[in-house]
């Protein structure tokens, strides 16, 4: 087997993990709630897509904008609806949200059917640079996971809204005293956070089927990734991807891709047990 | 105590309603009432980890479908090389699975093989700083991580399809008629209960509790938290072996489904929606959310998904106690002191007055 080729799979695989994390990276990392109904945040942006891009055959980037709003309207709602009841006890907003993605996948099967939509490639031909193979689309999803990285961080670290996430995240009950809006900026983060994913969702569309059930396994790994980066830090999950997609792709030795991806897990499993605090969890003081 | 007077009286009749049931029900509709009582034994399983030390499980159907598998194989290795392995080119059985030909020594393995697991992954994760959130995550890749192996060991487990054709109702490779094999499983799961009853309301289920409530404390009276923890996922383990077992000659097939995420959020549905923390609740929800499902999935099938998420969310923002936990509340304490309110007054004066000691103590 071409190692180099390895190498190139798994950084594409690193994107796509990259961009299912990066929202997650924020419901999670930052607002610490168990979004049991992330993948089907994916599966929305997912389908979002394929109603802008393949049924009203508008461009792809008009689908991913409208996948981050759909999605972030349908945060924002779980958020105030749910979500913002259960602030403290993560037990019981892992099961709320769990009962939440049942709901939108039932609701996506009874919209669309439970048959699985494809999405037209916007991206046809591939890359080929000596016996390295990579399609364009798949170029163009780490191209941007990396730009949504950026983006995000910016609005984090340099913008007012993220000044105040910030806030809010490391103690609440002192930004209520300076009179900052708690309640809203905790909705405006979930949303945020859900657009993200939405996005995510929208980009991944051509490369997989868009199904109603097609957010599970997605969770799964979002989840892994975040957790195995470091929960609460873009950083940490940008690598945690990368340590992620790199070990899927040249595990494969062992027993294919089921048998990496079961490495991976225990591993990840591992990682969790002795460092809860994930691997590149940076210190702050 | 005053709790205690509804529970039985509500635990008689249940018991006395599945006893009767055979008598007026079809074969198809008792087969059906044998899976949910399989069903309240896994539940019942779970509620010991979840209801009563607060550990949510995401992968508890790994030791269920551990268990079932294992009886399952052992019955596909009855007459030779089955052909799932045959297709592989195997010729002869696997030296391992050499002790699964005898249906008895199947039986042992099922049980003990999840309860050993349920020990190795109870003391690889309560032996350190990970808790709640995290324990969830591991386990949900536990479960994720088992079915994909199941799929992958494609020779061995029959794969995707999983084992089909399986022979009904032989226990000790004799064969049972449904009513027989559906009475036996009553009776063990009614010994499961009266166990799960006792255990919970010993000492050890009062620590239990206690770290549900607030670890750090117990902890401070000297109570190894963890090694409680780990016993009683071992004890939950075992019995989701038992579940998984039963489930397979009643079933007639066994496949990933049954080992890995499905099964596992099946299990906390019923859980939640019937009552974690009652017993009694546990076997409340699996019947009533089997049932409905069954009734309901056939004319309304996305309907009734949509409804059961939708129950969900509400059982968990105003009902926290699900369907039993809140009807005892509410009215199971008012009945109780109709009954025993000479008691009650008593007691509470106990009560009263061991607090003030305590308080001044």
């Amino acid at each position: 087997m071409n190692i180099a080729q390895q190498i190139a799979d798994g950084i594409s695989v690193s994107g796509i993990l990259l961009l299912i994390a990066l929202g997650l990276g924020i419901t999670f990392g930052v607002m610490k709630v168990i979004n049991m109904a992330h993948g089907e945040l994916i599966m929305i942006g997912a389908y979002t897509s394929y109603v802008i891009s393949t049924l009203a055959d508008l461009p792809f980037i008009v689908a991913m904008a409208a996948a981050f709003v759909v999605t972030a309207i349908v945060g924002a709602l779980m958020e105030v609806l749910i979500i913002r009841r259960l602030y403290g006890r993560p037990l019981e907003t892992l099961l709320a949200t769990f009962g939440i993605s049942i709901i939108l996948q039932q609701l996506v099967r009874i919209i669309f059917g439970p048959a699985g939509k494809s999405v037209s490639n916007p991206f046809n031909g591939a890359l080929n640079i000596g016996s390295v193979y990579i399609p364009y689309l798949r170029l163009f999803i780490v191209g941007f996971a990396i730009m949504l990285v950026l983006i995000t961080a910016y609005v984090l670290f340099r913008t007012k809204f993220g000044m105040l996430v910030r806030t809010v995240s490391q103690n609440r009950s002192m930004s209520d005293c300076l009179g900052i809006n708690t309640p809203r900026i905790d909705m405006l983060t979930f949303a945020f956070g859900a657009g993200l994913t939405g996005i995510a969702g929208a980009v991944l569309a051509p490369l997989k089927n868009v199904a109603p059930t097609m957010g599970m396994d997605y969770l799964i790994d979002s989840f892994m990734t975040v957790v195995l980066g470091g929960v609460g830090s873009l950083l940490g999950t940008s690598l945690g991807s990368i340590v992620m997609g790199e070990a899927n792709q040249l595990l494969t030795v062992f027993g294919g891709e089921t048998g990496a991806k079961i490495i991976v897990f225990l591993l990840v499993i591992i990682v969790i047990r002795y460092k809860p605090e994930g691997l590149f969890k940076i210190e702050r003081r | 105590m005053r709790r205690v007077a509804t529970n039985n009286a509500f635990g008689v009749l249940l018991v006395l309603f599945l006893a009767l049931f055979p008598m007026f029900s079809s074969d198809f509709r008792l087969e059906l009432m044998g899976k949910f009582i399989v069903f309240i034994i896994f539940a019942i399983a779970m509620d010991l980890v979840w209801g009563y030390a607060g550990l949510l499980s995401l992968g508890h159907a790994v030791f269920f479908g551990l268990g079932g598998y294992m009886l399952a194989i052992s019955y596909s290795l009855q007459n030779g090389v089955p052909s799932f392995m045959t297709r592989f080119d195997i010729t002869e059985i696997p030296t391992l699975m050499k002790p699964l030909q005898s249906i008895p020594a199947a039986l042992l393995i099922g049980l003990i093989l999840p309860s050993i697991l349920a020990g190795i992954i109870g003391f690889f994760i309560f032996k350190s700083k990970v808790s709640g959130v995290y324990f969830s995550l591991i386990t949900l890749a536990l479960a994720k991580l088992f079915e994909m192996l199941v799929v992958n060991l494609q020779m061995y487990t029959g794969g995707f399809n999983g084992l089909m054709g399986l022979p009904r109702f032989p226990i000790f490779g004799e064969p049972m008629s449904l009513t027989a094999y559906y009475y036996m499983v009553l009776i063990i799961t009614v010994l499961v209960y009266l166990f799960a009853r006792w255990l919970t309301n010993s000492h050890f289920g009062k620590i239990l509790k206690s770290i549900r409530e607030n670890e750090s404390r117990i902890s401070f009276f000297s109570y190894n938290a963890s090694n409680y923890k780990i016993f009683i996922f071992i004890i939950s383990g075992f019995l989701s072996g038992l579940a998984g077992m039963l489930y397979v000659p009643i079933n007639g097939f066994f496949s990933p489904l049954d080992v890995g995420l499905n099964m596992s959020t099946m299990v906390i549905l019923w859980l939640a929606i019937g009552g974690r923390g009652t017993l009694m609740g546990a076997a409340v929800g699996t019947l009533i959310i089997n049932w409905m499902s069954n009734l309901l999935s056939e004319q309304y099938p996305e309907l009734w998904q949509l409804f059961i998420g939708v129950i969900i969310v509400m059982v968990v923002l105003f009902f926290p106690d699900g369907i039993y936990g809140t009807l005892k509340n509410r009215f199971g304490t008012y009945f109780d002191s109709l009954l025993n309110r000479k008691i009650d007054e008593n007691m509470e004066m106990e009560m009263e007055k061991r607090d003030y000691a305590n308080n001044l103590s």
